[in-house]
């Protein structure tokens, strides 16, 4: 791990840049790590203690909220922010619809991105460049230009207020295609050249033998799909109307801008924001490595 | 675009050519129009078309109703751009006021999230004892969650007797009242050194209707939190960045430039900093394009106000046409905010242009860089 | 623009009309021109299912709404369903782009120019039946260029909620309730204590309004024609309003960290705000234990004055089926719809004759009604929206604020919309 000796030097060192390895000078060394461990601890409850907060003030009652809000542990312990999300209001409607339209947009995406991914990346047709070119322009439009006209575009296909219209235009992105492309590149085509030898089509080799070997790949795209469709606000603001095509995202939002309460009723939003967190959590801790690991493992594969 | 598809049988030179280079690529040009076609079809209808109808109604008077090419909508040229720019009412002045309280976001946002994330990482980078595992997953986990659901736990947090101004009042600070306080910070700042107004050469010159004093407010207090939300929330995934590229460049170089002599924090600006400029390049690129386009938080949180001081161009432009009927200046703010977002791309590409030789160390690690970073921005 | 020639009674329209629109009205093609409406006249008629589109605000709303309209739907046979807008003015500016609107909606003053300008409302009020028993003022909220285009729902004015509590502890009595400015300023500053204000009230023109409106000014002149923004009556009531801020008698309810007037008044942070009818659903809701008394507000230099708040229930210009929701809305509006309404949720009913059976069940809020002698409406003119957002974010730093230049630019961007 020389690459620690680099970082060693950078923050702590200030006065023993003559010295150049760790071994030699225990003493300092020790209380370098101190203090770096002591930044990082800080820096880890400043990141982490707010999530602990939300998760406290979800189970405390409207004044215990405001009158502790530091508190992590409720005065009276009281689940009823929880009841009125699930017995009182359109919560479980705005979690099924964010479900479900968060998984038949990351099959989509794993699907069509790979696809184009790999014909980007190893089939040689007239015109790839230009498809190549312009995903690359595409991904450079802001998003906020689309919001006035996509729900036009969505309406004169007829799916506006629909699922179709929430799915549709989600089912691929172009950075999914960039990263499935460069995915494909890495691998070598010897495995390819022996399945086409056998006489495998071209659809065939894609499914069988190289959509296997992109596990990797395909998990960044599971993750990112997964993170992007959940999260996702501003689409469904406007390709949809209807209390009962409401997600998560949107849901929450109309309930923070005071829809469904009056008053403050902090319990209430952050247990309601605290359970549209839970998915991509899980989510998070189940690909953790996979996710730290996106950038390293991609270039030495 | 479509059509631009080859017919089966005109590409017969192009399929021979093909067969000769590798032997069994018959059907390549229809399977490779096949697999791209979804991406093509789906892209082309939600991104390319939407933004060319945006494009027509910045140049409409389309008003809302039914749809904007039926023969009542009629070509106004650039009326609507003049009405933002240069019309003297409140279409003008609230489109300075937007891009004034956005420009200091992406001001403030983009240098701290850069530093931010590059110290942690550096830091993370460094720990190699146990833990390092935790803090990461602890830097990066707020990068997961979605706006909404943070925007949300910010205004409890930041509210007027929240956890912030606790934790401040346990130090001896009286913490302001975050999301109701629209006064600017740099204006707050002048205030403690005793100047309440400007000279009347900043207040009387205007640009955008609002005048130079008030250009120089400073973010609101407001927007001070939201910027705080920015840092706290897109410092992991930057963090995660710049990690991949430091473990990328090894001890290699480092130990050469120990050889020199150079301490630490030398070696850090001469040699390390240098090295990862591809991929402080894609942080400010991915930094400046997100700022720019703040919407979510808003939509969530404040609506604009106090005082119209978190009103962003995303926000206005989406409140212009959906709550006042003004679908022409809506669109055409969309498209002011694309040039601004294309411009300081083009500009700082340009100053952090690259000499060839990092150029070549760059292609080690600048696809991953890319690849990580599009997906988790989106 | 199109109402003048929708003369005919909605009963013979609605057999001359059965089918013929129904399937141009669920086209795009019917929402693309407003004119060949002049020619064809009347309403459009359908067997298709009517949608209503409601901004609640709570429960108790959506119920009574909900049920008033099954009702309808029994005795008419037209099936009707109530939503319940999330925004609701984002989800009409889709509906009315889309050629899909709901047939019926809440409309507020706010909206009406906008929508009204675009060509996306059917202007029906003159075919009303009941059409000359709303009040004048309401009837004049919702005229667009001389066109009556949709029925009052209800109203709601502004009146003094006082603490009673509160306002006897300070020592004070019923013949303190203030008349005047300055007995408004005497018991504010009474009340006031440490952590807590005498008058919290929202920061915005539908609230500090009404002591314009008492000093004789407003944002335009009676018949919406002009600007009156910089007027000196308005100078001085603002004025009036900085000086019960600097004696730290008046706030506005962000910062007492209240996102409305009812919040802080329930959560004590003020002992009296300003606020309409549905602070009282608001009060029981989240703070049944305050006691309070409601008042009217106090006269200014020019007299008593209030704002008023009404919405109407809109009809869009693209619906298959308006003669249906005309009957709906003629039944929605009657005396004894109006009334479940009041009781369900508090407004007050938009129509003359349900005035004395409302006092009757309501004596403790008589005070909101008397209002309505004297309310200011909203300006209705297009953009003004923009205007009050505008004035309401200047209004939240009114403490320190230059007033003259505060005017001053409110005036100019309302002669910017204006005549």
């Amino acid at each position: 791990m020389t690459t620690s000796t680099l970082a060693d030097r950078t923050i702590g060192g200030t006065d023993g840049g003559s010295r150049p390895t760790r071994r030699r000078r225990p003493t300092g060394t020790i209380a370098a790590q101190s203090v770096l461990y002591a930044i990082l601890v800080v820096l880890a409850v400043v990141y982490i203690f707010p999530f602990l907060v939300q998760v406290a003030t979800s189970f405390k009652t409207d004044a215990d909220a405001a009158a502790n809000p530091v508190s992590l542990i409720p005065g009276t312990w009281s689940a009823a922010a929880y009841e009125r999300l699930f017995a009182g209001s359109d919560f479980p409607v705005w979690f099924a619809n964010s479900a479900l339209v968060t998984v038949f947009v990351t099959l989509g995406r794993v699907f069509f991105d790979s696809l184009a991914g790999y014909a980007l990346a190893r089939l040689q047709f007239r015109g790839r460049n230009v498809v190549f070119a312009a995903l690359v322009a595409v991904m450079s439009v802001p998003l906020v230009v689309l919001l006035i006209p996509k729900f036009l575009v969505i309406n004169q296909l007829g799916m506006y207020d629909s699922y179709a219209g929430m799915i549709l235009p989600l089912l691929v992105d172009a950075a999914g295609v960039f990263i499935m492309k460069n995915f494909f590149e890495s691998i070598p085509t010897s495995v390819e050249e022996q399945a086409r030898i056998d006489g495998a089509g071209t659809f065939r080799v894609f499914w069988s033998v190289v959509l296997p070997m992109a596990r990797p790949a395909l998990i960044t795209i599971i993750i990112l799909s997964f993170q992007g469709s959940w999260n996702e606000l501003s689409h469904f603001i406007v390709a949809t109307q209807s209390p009962e095509l409401t997600t998560l995202t949107k849901g929450v939002a109309s309930l923070a801008s005071g829809q469904l309460s009056q008053g403050t009723q902090y319990p209430l939003k952050l247990a309601a924001a605290a359970i549209m967190t839970i998915p991509v959590a899980v989510m998070f801790f189940i690909f953790q490595r996979r996710i730290m690991n996106a950038s390293e493992g991609a270039v030495k594969e | 675009m479509t059509s631009s598809t080859p017919a089966p049988g005109t590409g017969a030179r192009v399929r021979r050519e093909r067969t000769r280079a590798t032997g069994l690529r018959r059907g390549d040009a229809a399977a490779g129009w096949l697999f791209t076609a979804p991406v093509i079809v789906i892209l082309g209808v939600f991104l390319a078309v939407p933004v060319l109808m945006a494009l027509w109604v910045s140049f409409s008077d389309w008003g809302g109703r039914g749809s904007p090419f039926s023969g009542d909508v009629d070509f106004v040229g650039f009326d609507n751009y003049t009405a933002i720019l240069a019309g003297g009412g409140l279409a003008e002045r609230d489109f300075g006021i937007a891009l004034r309280n956005n420009a200091w976001y992406v001001l403030l946002v983009v240098p701290l999230q850069t530093a931010l994330s590059l110290f942690l990482a550096v830091l993370v980078n460094r720990a190699i004892l146990r833990g390092r595992g935790f803090f990461r997953t602890a830097f990066y986990f707020p990068s997961v969650t979605s706006s909404v659901a943070i925007t949300v736990l910010w205004l409890f947090l930041f509210s007027a007797t929240g956890v912030v101004n606790k934790v401040l009042a346990a130090v001896g600070i009286a913490g302001p009242n975050w999301f109701n306080d629209p006064t600017g910070v740099v204006h707050n700042l002048l205030g403690v050194i005793g100047i309440t107004s400007g000279p009347t050469a900043l207040t009387d010159a205007d640009l955008l209707g609002v005048s130079l004093w008030d250009w120089l407010a400073g973010p609101s207090v407001a927007m001070s939190a939201f910027v705080l939300m920015a840092v706290f929330t897109t410092s992991g995934t930057f963090m995660l960045l710049f990690l991949a590229a430091l473990q990328n460049l090894g001890g290699d170089v480092t130990e050469a430039a120990m050889m020199d002599g150079a301490n630490g924090w030398q070696r850090f600006w001469r040699v390390t900093l240098p090295r990862l400029k591809p991929t402080l390049f894609t942080v400010l690129t991915l930094g400046l394009i997100g700022c720019w386009q703040v919407f979510d938080q808003i939509y969530t949180g404040t609506q604009g106000g106090p005082s119209k001081t978190t009103l962003t161009p995303a926000y206005l432009s989406y409140t212009a046409a959906f709550n006042s009927q003004d679908w022409g200046q809506g669109a055409a703010i969309a498209f002011i905010l694309f040039l601004i977002i294309v411009a300081f791309t083009l500009i700082q590409r340009w100053i952090l242009r690259d000499r060839p030789v990092s150029k070549r160390r760059a292609a080690a690690y600048l696809p991953k860089a890319t690849k990580t970073t599009d997906g988790m921005t989106r | 623009m199109q109402s003048r020639q929708h003369r005919r009674t909605w009963a013979a329209g609605a057999l001359a009309a059965v089918g013929a629109l129904t399937l141009a009205g669920c086209g795009t093609g019917f929402s693309g021109g407003s004119s060949d409406e002049g020619g064809s006249g009347g309403l459009t008629s359908s067997d298709d299912s009517l949608s209503i589109l409601i901004g609640s605000s709570g429960d108790a709303e959506t119920t009574a709404v909900e049920d008033a309209v099954a009702a309808w739907s029994e005795d008419s046979g037209i099936d009707a369903e109530v939503s319940v807008a999330n925004d609701l003015p984002q989800q009409l500016s889709q509906g009315f782009a889309a050629g899909e609107p709901a047939d019926v909606f809440y409309l507020s003053t706010d909206y009406l120019a906008g929508y009204a300008g675009n060509g996306s409302l059917l202007a029906y009020g003159d075919e009303l039946s009941n059409a000359d028993d709303f009040y004048p003022s309401l009837v004049q909220n919702f005229t667009y260029e001389d066109d009556f285009y949709c029925a009052p729902k209800d109203f709601s004015t502004l009146s003094l909620i006082i603490n009673t509590r509160l306002w006897e502890e300070a020592g004070l009595t019923d013949a303190d309730v203030p008349a005047t400015w300055d007995e408004l300023a005497d018991v504010a500053g009474r009340l006031s204590t440490d952590g807590r204000v005498g008058l919290g009230i929202g920061a915005e023109y539908q609230r500090v309004g009404v002591f314009l409106a008492q000093a004789g000014g407003g944002l335009v002149n009676e018949d919406g024609t002009e600007a009156i923004a910089s007027s000196p009556e308005n100078l001085e009531a603002l004025e009036y309003v900085q000086q019960l801020i600097t004696d730290g008698s008046l706030a506005f309810a962000p910062a007492l960290g209240a996102g409305w007037g009812g919040e802080a008044f329930g959560k004590e942070l003020a002992a009296m705000t300003i606020e309409g009818n549905w602070i009282t659903g608001g009060l029981s809701a989240d703070y049944p234990d305050t006691e309070y008394t409601v008042a009217e507000l106090p006269a200014g230099p020019a007299g008593q004055g209030t704002l008023q708040f009404t919405n109407c229930w809109g009809i869009a210009a693209d619906s298959p089926n308006q003669e249906g929701a005309l009957d709906l809305i003629e039944y929605l509006t009657s005396t004894a719809s109006q009334l479940a309404f009041s009781e369900a949720f508090g407004p007050m009913p938009s129509t003359e004759s349900a005035a004395a059976d409302w006092t009757e069940a309501n004596p403790e809020l008589a005070p909101f009604l008397a209002g309505a002698d004297y309310a200011q409406g909203m300006p209705t003119a297009d953009g003004s929206i923009d205007v009050i957002t505008d004035f309401n974010a200047q209004l939240e730093t009114l403490g320190d604020a230059d007033i003259e230049a505060l005017l001053e630019s409110v005036q100019s961007n309302l002669e910017a919309v204006v005549g």
